[in-house]
């Protein structure tokens, strides 16, 4: 769920999105149409090609493993299954978020809760647990926790925070006084709250829950683990252990075709729900509502709410250490797999922050039609699931690329870079939209010619998003599990795929350090993160 | 001698066009405000003196070399033009002193040149703040010592004073000016605040629509305006119908003398005439009715400012007429509605209308 799950932070918790680039409401209607940046275009250019090689892959090699071949695959029983099992579960876990991510932002951001400032971190921790790890820890301990029902309870609690971070922060980010006026012309609380409050989240909730269907599409890990099955883990299936490639080819498609479904959903929900507020003025807080009597039951709920997103999972992990049996068979030690995973991450993360680069810069600083472009790019990887990234790199490099680079460290860390690029993208826009261009021009007014004035004024300024959406990029490398099994290099092994190794092998107390050391990895700096973006995108929308 | 020469400079953006023909000399040493309102076009003429935009065709020179022109784009790291934007765009990542000394070599930003800047800027002590740590003066000041620091040719300021507050402004724009005479340097600034471009600057070109209206001093600018439209956009003004005939021109104000026009006499016939508003005379109407000179009224509109009032007068009986606007020293209160008698002193000036 990484990839979708981190976006989330950034992405639609700024309430209006990605203003980044677009034209400020201030009064400088001035037209900015610098020399058309040539240099700038190519690198950008270059780096949409190489984000769009998975769906060129997928393509070739659907071509040749026979047309007639492949459509035999997607018109079979099967398919049928799986859109079933796929559907019916997404809805099901999203309609359980909407609810309990709204709940809960409402609860946080508009009443007297006592303790809010920690329960929103505790109920937002959950999102950096991977969901594989959530799913280790309850299945490991109750075997009921299995199939449809058990991937209900766990995905949901795995990713309701998807919900939450984008609700809160519209909440936050509305007009009070909207409420207040309602109220004033004689519509109830309960009124009010069903046509003003959710109003305005409304489309923050759509948002989230399609960010929830996106993930219950590319997650393998946890339905592997549950036994459920879906496009994702018939693909690895298919993939890895039958060598069905037609097979793979056809569920790839489908499940590309599906992704695309969601995510039109989704922009068409972005594009409602942006917050119109006349005039610049901040935002008014609404005194809290009191919760009087509600106010144990909800604490309770909370508690609840944390006992099982966060205790069960912990829990588990740290009883399996204690109590896990004899080790049953050598793997690699957790450093030495930490080693791995941090050279991935970084390796990773430092190219994603390269490459985003003069997308984000012809983004924040050109023109719109460039920046549509781009963006639509950027589609392209969001739409295709780890998975199926992974599947079309490793089989291409192994059928066509002549074996060049296959199952190579090299592959992987292209791998993750293009999974995750639409994460760093989000952050290095961000960041960039600090460093206005109107200080360029004056540097060089000031005799500094074009590269001084990029080390010495722009990325000075974009410095701490940059290393934000590095971060972000080291962090989802380190809970990646799917793209990692099918591309790791034989013998090595990383902290997720050491984990599954052992919980494959039922060797709980194995596998629980690695669950912890990612947990303990991901969780912090993964809260501290989306505050950071949340924060930014505030100031931002306050000096424009 | 001249330091800045804009000639026959044309851009458009698309299919609009920004600057047509645009033409202007500054002269060494001097402070040359350019006067439009938003959307006439200054700050493009602004950017692309500073090298930040291309003009479509027409060169601009400076000192001697041609900077922009057909073919041949200088950019502006090569132009030694000191640049102070609107909102000071002092660099956030800087100290003050780090700022004023970031278009010199590495050697010299740390050396006595940041110092004595900071000094004339009244800034000594502060140099180790950050831009957002100091008021919106202060940052305009340390804007402006940034821009000077590099010895500019040339200092381009784009309406420099907007974003302060009415109370501050004019004493900065007085700082500034003051700051730009010691340093001997050629000024263009850029306003819309004709107010700040008539106090502030030396000379005050005036575009409109992309062109140069007018390029002249600003007691020039407001005694003898290039044409009615004009006339108007500098001060308040009266325009009202006369005929020319032998010197006087007759109007509803009374028989004028009409001030010489430059090389071409008028030819007798229809004309425009302005009257400025203290031009005009305003006396109570009183019992024994109005001398016949003068010209019959009712007050509309009466706004005081201390030292003196603005009367805005409705001609009577001839309802359809414009009303007159007077500026009177008497700090008397007259209310809407009451009777006054209006006259009018030449010399005015007059311009032919198309009968």
């Amino acid at each position: 769920m990484s990839e979708a799950q981190l976006l989330s932070g950034p992405g639609p918790a700024q309430p209006a999105p990605a203003p980044a680039g677009a034209v400020p409401p201030g009064p400088v209607p001035r037209a900015r149409r610098a020399r058309r940046p040539v240099t700038l275009i190519t690198v950008a250019s270059l780096v949409c090609a190489v984000l769009a090689l998975p769906l060129v892959f997928l393509l070739v090699e659907a071509d040749g493993a026979g047309t007639s071949g492949v459509l035999s695959m997607v018109f079979r029983r099967l398919t049928g299954d799986l859109v079933w099992n796929t559907v019916r579960l997404s809805l099901v876990v999203t309609f359980l978020c909407a609810v309990i991510g709204t709940g809960a932002a409402w609860c946080i951001e508009r009443t007297d809760l006592p303790g809010r400032r920690v329960w929103e971190v505790l109920v937002i921790v959950p999102l950096a647990i991977p969901d594989f790890v959530v799913s280790f820890g309850w299945a490991s301990l109750w075997n009921w926790v299995q199939g449809f029902k058990g991937a209900v309870l766990v995905m949901t609690l795995a990713v309701y925070p998807l919900v939450y971070l984008p609700v809160a922060a519209s909440l936050r980010a509305a007009d009070p006084g909207q409420e207040e006026v309602a109220r004033s012309l004689g519509v109830g609380r309960v009124r009010t709250f069903l046509r003003i409050t959710l109003g305005q989240a409304k489309g923050a909730i759509l948002g989230g829950c399609l960010l929830v269907a996106m993930v219950m599409l590319a997650e393998y890990g946890a339905f592997e683990i549950l036994g459920y099955q879906t496009f994702t883990t018939e693909i690895f299936t298919e993939f890895s252990l039958s060598f069905s490639v037609p097979a793979a080819c056809a569920l790839s498609l489908v499940l590309v075709a599906l992704s695309l479904l969601v995510l039109a959903g989704e922009g068409a929900a972005r594009g409602r729900g942006r917050i119109s507020r006349a005039g610049g003025f901040a935002a008014r807080k609404l005194p809290p509502r009191r919760l009087g009597r509600a106010r144990l039951p909800v604490l309770a709920a909370f508690g609840v709410l944390t006992a099982l997103a966060l205790g069960v999972p912990v829990g588990s992990s740290v009883y399996w250490m204690f109590d896990g049996g004899a080790h049953a068979i050598a793997g690699a030690s957790v450093p030495s797999a930490l080693l791995t995973t941090a050279s991935y991450g970084l390796a990773a993360a430092a190219a994603d922050t390269a490459a985003t680069l003069p997308l984000a810069l012809l983004a924040v600083r050109h023109s719109s039609r460039v920046r549509l472009l781009l963006e639509r790019s950027t589609y392209l990887v969001l739409a295709m699931p780890g998975v199926v990234t992974a599947f079309a790199l490793s089989y291409f490099t192994e059928r066509y690329g002549g074996g060049l680079l296959y199952q190579s460290a090299p592959l992987l860390v292209l791998c993750y870079a293009i999974m995750f690029f639409p994460l760093a993208l989000v952050g290095v826009k961000a960041s960039l939209a600090r460093a206005p261009a109107s200080l360029d021009d004056m540097a060089r007014s000031l005799g500094q010619r074009r590269l001084v004035v990029l080390y010495r004024v722009t990325l000075r300024l974009a410095g701490p998003g940059l290393a934000a959406a590095f971060c972000l990029v080291f962090l989802s490398v380190v809970t990646e599990l799917t793209a990692t099994l099918l591309l790791i290099p034989t013998g090595v092994q990383t902290l997720a795929s050491q984990f599954w190794a052992y919980e494959s092998n039922l060797s709980y107390g194995q596998a629980a350090p690695f669950a912890l050391v990612m947990i303990a990895i991901a969780a912090l700096p993964s809260y501290v993160l989306s505050r950071f973006f949340d924060r930014s995108a505030h100031t931002q929308e306050m000096t424009t | 001698m001249t330091q800045l020469a804009v000639a026959g400079l044309n851009k458009a953006f698309g299919k609009r066009p920004i600057l047509s023909d645009v033409r202007l000399d500054v002269p060494e040493g001097s402070l040359t405000a350019i006067l439009g309102p938003s959307g006439s076009g200054k700050t493009t003429l602004l950017r692309i003196i500073a090298g930040f935009e291309h003009a479509d065709s027409g060169t601009v020179t400076i000192g001697p070399i041609t900077v922009d022109g057909p073919g041949l784009q200088i950019p502006p790291e090569r132009r030694r033009i000191g640049y102070v934007p609107q909102e000071g765009a002092l660099f956030p990542h800087l100290t003050v002193a780090a700022n004023i000394g970031f278009g010199l070599p590495p050697r010299e930003r740390s050396g006595p040149a940041v110092a004595e800047l900071l000094a004339a800027i009244g800034l000594t002590g502060l140099g180790e703040r950050y831009p957002h740590q100091l008021s919106g003066g202060q940052q305009q000041r340390v804007a402006l010592a940034r821009a000077l620091a590099i010895k500019p040719k040339l200092v381009l300021l784009d309406e420099p004073f907007a974003s302060l507050d009415a109370h501050l402004r004019a004493s900065i724009r007085a700082e500034v000016r003051d700051l730009l005479r010691a340093a001997g340097a050629t000024a263009l600034l850029v306003t819309h605040d004709q107010d700040e471009a008539l106090s502030t600057a030396d000379r005050v070109a005036v575009l409109r629509d992309g062109r140069v209206a007018q390029c002249a001093a600003p007691q020039d600018l407001y005694s003898s305006p290039a044409d009615p439209e004009l006339a108007r956009f500098i001060g308040d003004a009266n325009l009202v119908q006369g005929v020319l005939g032998d010197g006087l021109v007759d109007t509803i104000l009374g028989k004028l003398k009409v001030a010489p026009a430059g090389l071409d006499p008028i030819p007798p016939g229809p004309v425009t005439v302005l009257v400025r508003p203290e031009q005009v005379e305003l006396r109570p109407q009183n019992g024994s009715g109005h001398r016949p000179a003068s010209l019959a009224g009712r007050v509309i509109a009466f706004g005081y400012h201390g030292h003196d009032a603005v009367v805005h007068v409705q001609p009577e009986p001839d309802g359809d007429a414009p009303a007159i606007i007077v500026r009177t020293p008497s700090g008397r209160r007259l209310e809407p509605g009451s009777p006054v008698c209006l006259r009018a002193r030449g010399p005015v000036l007059a311009w032919p209308r198309a009968s």
